[in-house]
């Protein structure tokens, strides 16, 4: 390669130039193939085969699901979850679900799914899935693990209903790699017959003297000994002892979530000690207290998408679900306005973002918002 | 929107942002097309529990009136962004040895130094005026290039920076001091380069001395995202079309002619002129017909290395930076003086021996919550130690890195352990994920000297008749040489 005119005019640089010259005699290939690099933990879309659909109680079944070609799954850190991809009556839609398997075992990922009143994605899987199907997710994601940088090895897991799946994969996780970790889990739910892996559970507890499993039943029968009614400060207090400080990890319904920071902080317990797996996003958009009081959630408005036309849709739909109706697709994995990669661009109008979705100061400032979050509160424009 | 552009960017990354808004605004219709879902690359911010991030940017340099400066008033951004001025340059800390913090001012560098090492102030002063004029002629001779006559008639004039220029930092400093201790403080920024002063160039460490001392170092409010949003608005205001979450999968050629671009999804786009802000290994070896790339380019790739990258220990601190310990926002922490303890870490996954700890709450840009900190713990590292490891062992690698760096910087912030709300860590296969780096590598090739822009004059060329190449793999690292690189160089073009 030719030196610039100017090369020539400094001491050394006839050393500079032998270098040069030395250096492209015995030069190597760059990796180029980045794409193939980042695939090995981050693939783009894991392409899977249902091995066996396990039922765990009257409304709830796991998944077990392994890669259609046969080889490992990406390694994943007890917590996160993945998104799968999916079309529902024509229409093409995502969701998250927390792996409930050890990340010791690479061949399958369990995926817990329990019936939910009205959840569309949720009850087309218990309904509608059998061995041999195939499914289409993302690969493994998500903040809600265990981080040894600051998390501790005590720790308190306060799960309610199926939230009990990422505490699963932390409980397995223990006791398959003998990590020096205590772990107590605290689980709520309905009734006695609902509790998901009610037997691994008490037999993992019998044998391991650090995990430690309480059940705490809100609708007991005249057969149910144990605790009853919510995780409140004083039952978590009465089972779990003082919390001093341990990481308390909180997976639930996203109504759950409010009730139970009010009591971990009744407990004196510090926000920064608690982590919170995102859920969806609480309230629907009229109910938010911060929702705008003279405009109507039911009202439709007209959202375009730059370039690529514009439909009519209620005020109260999420953005993102809007915009799945008319067939664009953001890549949504978390759908709970954490993640980010549902961001889309306001290019024209208005909209509402719920709390859930932690958006930065420059999105604000420049109109970007994240579309699981955000509702059009006039018409809009959005690009992405 | 019509499919028929003037010019085509690919990669909104600093260089592409600065590239479409000078190209944009100077009349071409653009197209910015960006594999991600926001404009910045590197240049970017993201959020855990109470906290926002500031990825990248540790010190903003070539502010106050100068280069930076002059391209972001240029291209109608700087009214968009609220900047704040650091007092500091750096505190070096070696513990044990030595424990100094540099104010970002020419006559108050040489003070701080007498102060903790007395005796040297002529020395310091003589060493400070050799990178006053090494690292001014590095600025201005880049702006005005192609004035090729005046400026050999200028270089003739200037014997020491032709005498220095070239040779590593390490033989200057050793020239003008014996206190071993003084050359570590005065070669702290080694790591904005990634070579350590041995391999750093003096012009160098000359130019980067210069950017912060003459124009001071900057942060921004709203981290660099807000000037990556910025840029963006200065280039949609002037009607320029974006398209995110639009990956280039090959540059389209005709007769070895540049014609336009072709998406992953097979959408098409035409243009006669492509600007590629992506890696020139990816740009040169993925994008293009291997048939219309010049022998002479490929070897000049493989003759090259990849550059450094790092891990990067991000932390939301329940406390005030003050509570922390944190008196200078940029803080430069080596558990020795040994050059070759650093080098070796570089190729290591050990506990690291060196880290540049930034407080962005030193003087606030806003990501942090009341009576809270946010703090960047950056190693410099080699991308391909990390490859060594199995995938099932990289997570508990990662964590015990970081620990180690959490172990040097709690020398100058005792507890800090105990007030953290928020960490996460990004090591060289995340930085590789995100900028789609080979190697993870943040500033393109090793900067050694044989990276100089004055060895290297091919890179700016289109050795591809259309193509453009114009980012930290094509000059030197950093917001202010790749945006203003960039501009100038978009100005040209121009004029095409």
């Amino acid at each position: 390669m030719p030196a610039h005119p100017l090369a020539r005019f400094f001491d050394h640089v006839d050393d500079v130039t032998a270098e040069i010259a030395r250096r492209e005699a015995g030069g190597v290939a760059h990796p180029a193939a980045v794409d193939d690099e980042i695939a090995v933990c981050h693939p783009k879309q894991l392409d899977l085969v249902v091995d066996e659909v396990i039922t765990e109680t009257a409304t709830t079944k796991t998944f077990r699901l392994r890669r259609a070609t046969g080889e490992l799954l990406p390694p994943f850190q007890a917590g996160q979850y993945i998104s799968l991809r999916l079309q529902i009556d024509g229409v093409r839609t995502s969701r998250a679900f927390s792996v409930s398997s050890s990340p010791t075992e690479r061949r399958h990922y369990d995926l817990t799914v329990r019936r939910v009143p009205g959840g569309c994605v949720s009850n087309h899987l218990l309904d509608t899935i059998t061995p041999g199907d195939r499914l289409v997710s993302s690969g493994p994601i998500g903040t809600f693990h265990h981080n040894p940088l600051f998390h501790g090895e005590d720790l308190v897991f306060l799960a309610g209903g199926s939230g009990v799946a990422p505490a699963m994969s932390m409980i397995r996780e223990v006791v398959n790699r003998g990590l020096p970790r205590t772990l107590h889990l605290v689980y709520g739910s309905r009734r006695a017959d609902d509790i998901i892996f009610r037997a691994e559970l008490d037999q993992i507890a019998r044998g391991n003297p650090e995990i430690i499993v309480d059940h705490v039943i809100s609708e007991p029968d005249a057969d149910w000994s144990g605790p009853t009614g919510f995780l409140s400060a004083a039952v978590v207090e009465r089972l779990a002892g003082p919390l001093r400080g341990r990481m308390t990890y909180v997976c639930g319904p996203p109504a759950m979530y409010a009730y139970q920071l009010r009591q971990l902080d009744r407990m004196g317990h510090p926000r920064r000690r608690v982590r919170l797996e995102a859920n969806g996003i609480a309230l629907p958009a009229g109910e938010d207290r911060d929702w705008p009081a003279e405009v109507d959630p039911t009202a439709e408005v007209t959202v375009a998408v730059r370039g690529r036309g514009a439909f009519r849709t209620p005020r109260n739909r999420p953005l993102l679900d809007a915009l799945e109706d008319n067939g664009f697709q953001p890549e949504a994995p978390c759908r709970s306005g954490e993640c980010s990669m549902c961001r889309v661009r306001v290019v024209r109008g208005s909209v509402f973002t719920a709390a859930e979705a932690r958006l930065r100061m420059s999105d604000r400032d420049f109109g970007f918002t994240h579309s699981c979050a955000a509702y059009p509160v006039t018409d809009v424009e959005v690009d992405f | 929107m019509s499919d028929d552009y003037d010019a085509i960017v690919i990669g909104a990354g600093n260089a592409g942002l600065s590239s479409a808004a000078t190209l944009q605004r100077g009349g071409r219709r653009t197209l910015l097309l960006e594999r991600h879902n926001i404009p910045g690359g590197a240049a970017t911010s993201f959020v855990r529990g109470r906290f926002e991030f500031e990825v990248s940017l540790h010190q903003l340099g070539g502010m106050g009136n100068g280069p930076l400066r002059q391209v972001l008033d240029q291209l109608d951004v700087t009214r968009r962004l609220k900047f704040v001025e650091e007092r500091d340059l750096y505190r070096t800390v070696v513990p044990g040895v030595l424990d100094i913090t540099l104010p970002a001012e020419w006559q108050g560098v040489a003070d701080a130094i007498e102060d903790s090492f007395p005796g040297n102030r002529a020395r310091v002063e003589s060493f400070l005026e050799l990178c006053h004029e090494v690292g001014n002629w590095q600025l201005a001779v880049r702006a005005s290039l192609h004035q090729p006559q005046e400026q050999a008639a200028w270089l003739r004039g200037l014997p020491r920076v032709r005498r220095n220029g070239l040779r590593p930092a390490k033989e200057v400093l050793d020239e003008y001091f014996d206190d071993d201790r003084i050359k570590h403080v005065l070669a702290s920024y080694w790591s904005y380069n990634g070579q350590p002063p041995s391999t750093l160039p003096f012009m160098d460490l000359a130019r980067i001395l210069t950017l912060y001392l003459e124009y001071k170092p900057y942060h921004l409010h709203g981290g660099s995202q807000a000037m990556s949003s910025a840029m963006l608005d200065s280039f949609l205001e002037a009607g320029g079309d974006v398209r995110f979450n639009s990956n280039v999968a090959e540059i389209r050629t005709r007769q070895g002619t540049v014609v336009g671009v072709r998406l992953d999804n097979g959408d098409e786009y035409d243009a006669r002129m492509v600007v590629s802000n992506a890696s020139a290994v990816t740009t040169y070896t993925r994008m293009l017909d291997p048939t219309v790339v010049p022998d002479s380019v490929l070897r000049d790739l493989r003759s090259r290395r990849l550059g450094i990258s790092g891990t990067i220990t991000y932390l939301g601190l329940d406390a005030t930076a003050r509570e922390l310990g944190f008196t200078a926002g940029t803080n430069m922490i080596t558990s020795e003086l040994a050059e070759n303890t650093v080098r070796d870490s570089m190729f290591s996954l050990g506990p690291t021996p060196y880290v540049v700890a930034s407080c962005y709450d030193v003087n606030p840009i806003g990501f942090a919550p009341p009576r809270a900190s946010h703090v960047a713990i950056f190693s410099v590292q080699y991308g391909r130690v990390w490859d060594t490891l199995a995938p099932e062992d990289y997570a508990r690698a990662k964590y015990a890195y970081a620990q180690s760096q959490l172990d040097l910087v709690e020398v100058i912030s005792p507890g800090l352990r105990d007030v953290i709300e928020e960490a996460e860590v990004a090591t060289p296969h995340t930085l590789r994920r995100y900028l789609g780096h080979p190697g993870g590598a943040i500033y393109g090739f090793d900067q050694d000297i044989t990276d100089s822009w004055l060895f290297r004059d091919a890179d700016l060329k289109p050795n591809v008749p259309g193509l453009f190449l114009l980012s930290a793999w094509t000059t030197a690292g950093g917001y202010n040489p790749t945006i203003v690189t960039a501009a100038r160089f978009s100005q040209r073009l121009l004029q095409l």
